[in-house]
């Protein structure tokens, strides 16, 4: 039967579209108006066709920026999901579970600029938990400029990244084994299965959704990632840590250079997407489990 | 019937119009609104009085002071202000390129008639409101001038080496190799920001390759890979050969630089005028003097010259209120509220400043540092372009950290920003 007032679904849709508008559509649209011109945000703009397109291709900086962010996703997806999932395996064959789960999952609770500040004195070279223990034990050759050594900065990062989001992962997978029915495990049992043999070939596959899921994630927000390398290393140093988005903050905010940053911002957006839909197209529901 | 298409589009232009709405419309209220960095307790002390004299003198308005972190203030914050609903009426910035960058963008008003026979006649000096025009048009008012880099030392740590302030380049080098061999850091910066050692070492190589062709590469087209600027860049990797700067220098910020001088555990620290009022409130058994750049060999510059800026607030153009902004501002320059301006450690530039008692005289002999320098130097990150500055010390934080030669290091500079 035909609808009398056409109108009214519309009308139904025009909240949630409104907003959908004002905090999604219209930014994007707007950045990616912006890429095609020089302004430094409030002075006169001039449109400048592809220009800063050519010129984030040509900038080492911003090449080297993905660089970055690719090892520091590969080093998350071990320090946060791959320790993530370790640590629910072990929760779910253990007693005390509860207190450990609160443990780890405590830090996902603090805001990321408290963690970052609160591990630069951890790291602090001269004043540092970490140098003035290895210094107690007489392990002096082993003291580093944590975050301003090349070749430590970027892991030490992670591995801030690591602590935090670990717990987080922890949760998913620990939820996820709860599902799993107790006559699988049982059964396993009865055929002689080990603890390490159950997690290994009968939780881990049959939780591979959630794996999936959680590797999505920890992919997709390594490319977010922000506050931890903004406080901890500000790029540094020499741009050894400096990842697409501190980058793009450096351009738009302190140069404001908004269109060569929106350029960035439009590349970047870009590749995430790309990722996120290659990734869900290998591992569609049904195609794994 | 109208077409799903056309209802959307009738949603999209509303959303637009709504859009428009939001955007920047000067105030037209009784609030004066004001923005700057935070100065800190005793300079926001200040600040709130005469923000409290302003409303008494002036029954039904009221003053709204926005006190924002530094680094947050100096990039994006007053720019969102500036292009927000409320902006402010009257705003804190640097003399140099940024405030050429506001009058070009419209938010400086010209203020001449105020200095000629308004409430801020008299007040300065016209020396002093030369520094403050563009185009012959005075477009802020003054506040204070910063002397951003000189080398503040620890007087016990240099005695008990036994060795003296270093005067010259030749001295700074020994006095880090005593220093060194005694087991105390020489020099701490902090530095992963990268401008505090690059304030200072932009300083150095403005030495070394003369002011003139300091201005004429930072300010305009000329490339940064010459034999002069080599030079220069050749004696930070001294200061790195000589192991003069703390190995943590890229990874802390200027606050744990300024930490490791105040507790004693480096000699020196090369970094801005407002260590003293810093100084007093973390560290007030801290016996500490500083010394002006050590003088560079051979330099084609100016070895008594001064690293510094000068600082003070402009009236925005789009503001409604700018008789009143400059009545505020002639409040906040009254002799009675200079007095207090000093003794909260600033260097007002009226002419009534000079007749302070209460200041520092370490402070005292920054202010005269900067009065008497037969040349000023402008810090690249205030008085030039942020991309070249950015650039800049980039390239000397590489050197200094012994990542880079000075070579390769000033033609990054080029390719950076494209000369």
């Amino acid at each position: 039967m035909k609808s009398t007032r056409p109108v009214t679904p519309y009308l139904f849709l025009a909240p949630a579209l409104a907003v959908f508008g004002f905090a999604v559509l219209a930014p994007m649209l707007l950045t990616v108006g912006f890429s095609f011109t020089e302004w430094n945000g409030f002075g006169p703009m001039t449109f400048v066709g592809v220009d800063n397109y050519a010129r984030a291709t040509a900038d080492a900086v911003f090449r080297d920026s993905f660089v970055h962010v690719v090892i520091y996703i590969l080093a998350t997806l071990v320090l946060e999901v791959a320790l993530g999932l370790g640590l629910a395996g072990l929760l779910s064959v253990g007693r005390g579970g509860l207190w450990f789960r609160v443990a780890f999952f405590a830090p996902v609770m603090l805001p990321l600029v408290v963690v970052a500040v609160l591990w630069s004195f951890v790291y602090n070279a001269d004043f540092g938990l970490i140098n003035a223990g290895l210094g107690a034990i007489g392990l002096h050759d082993f003291q580093r400029v944590w975050l301003g050594d090349t070749s430590t900065a970027l892991l030490a990062v992670s591995f801030v990244s690591g602590w935090v989001f670990a717990g987080f992962y922890m949760m998913i997978f620990y939820a996820a084994f709860r599902q799993i029915p107790n006559e699988v495990l049982e059964a396993a049992r009865m055929d002689g299965a080990g603890e390490w043999a159950l997690f290994r070939l009968v939780k881990v596959p049959m939780i591979r959704n959630a794996i999936a899921v959680a590797i999505l994630l920890c992919v997709t927000g390594g490319f977010q990632g922000f506050d931890l390398f903004f406080v901890l290393t500000n790029g540094g140093p020499y741009g050894s840590t400096e990842i697409p988005t501190t980058y793009l903050v450096k351009t738009v905010f302190r140069n404001g250079d908004v269109g060569y940053g929106s350029a960035m911002a439009v590349v970047l957006t870009a590749i995430v997407l790309g990722v996120g839909f290659v990734y869900t197209r290998l591992h569609r529901p049904g195609t794994t489990a | 019937m109208r077409s799903p298409a056309k209802h959307l589009a009738a949603l999209a232009t509303g959303a637009v119009v709504l859009a428009a709405a939001c955007t920047s419309a000067p105030a037209s209220d009784n609030v004066l609104r004001i923005a700057m960095g935070s100065p800190g307790e005793a300079q926001i002390r200040v600040w709130d009085d005469v923000a409290k004299q302003f409303e008494a003198a002036n029954p039904g308005m009221k003053v709204e002071l926005n006190y924002q972190d530094d680094d947050l203030y100096q990039t994006i914050g007053l720019q969102n202000l500036l292009n927000g609903r409320n902006a402010p009426d009257i705003y804190f910035e640097w003399t140099g390129n940024r405030l050429a960058q506001r009058v070009k963008d419209g938010f400086a008003a010209d203020i001449s008639s105020k200095f000629d026979s308004g409430p801020l006649a008299g007040l300065f000096d016209d020396t002093t409101l030369d520094e403050y025009k563009i185009e012959d048009k005075i477009v802020m008012v003054p506040y204070s001038a910063d002397v951003t880099n000189v080398l503040w030392y620890n007087k016990q740590i240099l005695a008990d080496a036994g060795v003296q302030p270093p005067t010259s380049w030749e001295e700074l080098l020994a006095v880090c190799d005593t220093l060194n061999a005694a087991g105390v850091t020489p020099i701490a910066s902090g530095n992963k920001d990268l401008w505090a050692a690059g304030n200072w070492l932009s300083h150095m190589a403005s030495r070394v390759v003369g002011e003139d062709a300091y201005v004429s590469t930072l300010g305009g087209t000329g490339k940064f890979a010459t034999p002069e600027w080599e030079k220069a860049f050749g004696y930070i990797t001294e200061l790195a050969d000589h192991k003069c700067v703390n190995e943590s220098a890229n990874s802390i910020d200027d606050n744990e630089g300024a930490q490791l001088f105040f507790q004693g555990k480096a000699a020196m620290h090369p970094i801005g005028s407002w260590l003293v009022s810093w100084a007093i409130d973390e560290a007030p058994d801290l016996d500490f003097d500083y010394v002006n750049l050590p003088a560079m060999p051979d330099g084609a510059g100016n070895q008594d010259s001064v690293i510094g800026v000068q600082t003070g607030f402009v009236i925005n153009a789009k503001s409604a209120k700018v008789d009143k902004a400059a009545e505020f501002m002639a409040m906040l320059n009254s002799d009675e509220n200079v007095q207090k301006l000093i003794e909260a450690e600033v260097t007002p530039l009226t002419k009534s400043a000079s007749a302070g008692q209460d200041i520092d005289s370490r402070s005292a002999n920054l202010t005269a540092l900067l009065n008497d320098a037969p040349a000023i130097v402008l810090p690249p990150d205030t008085g030039y372009d942020l991309e070249m500055a950015d650039a800049l010390y980039a390239a000397e934080a590489a050197v200094l950290g012994g990542q880079q030669t000075p070579a390769e290091a000033l033609g990054g500079i080029d390719k950076k920003i494209g000369r």
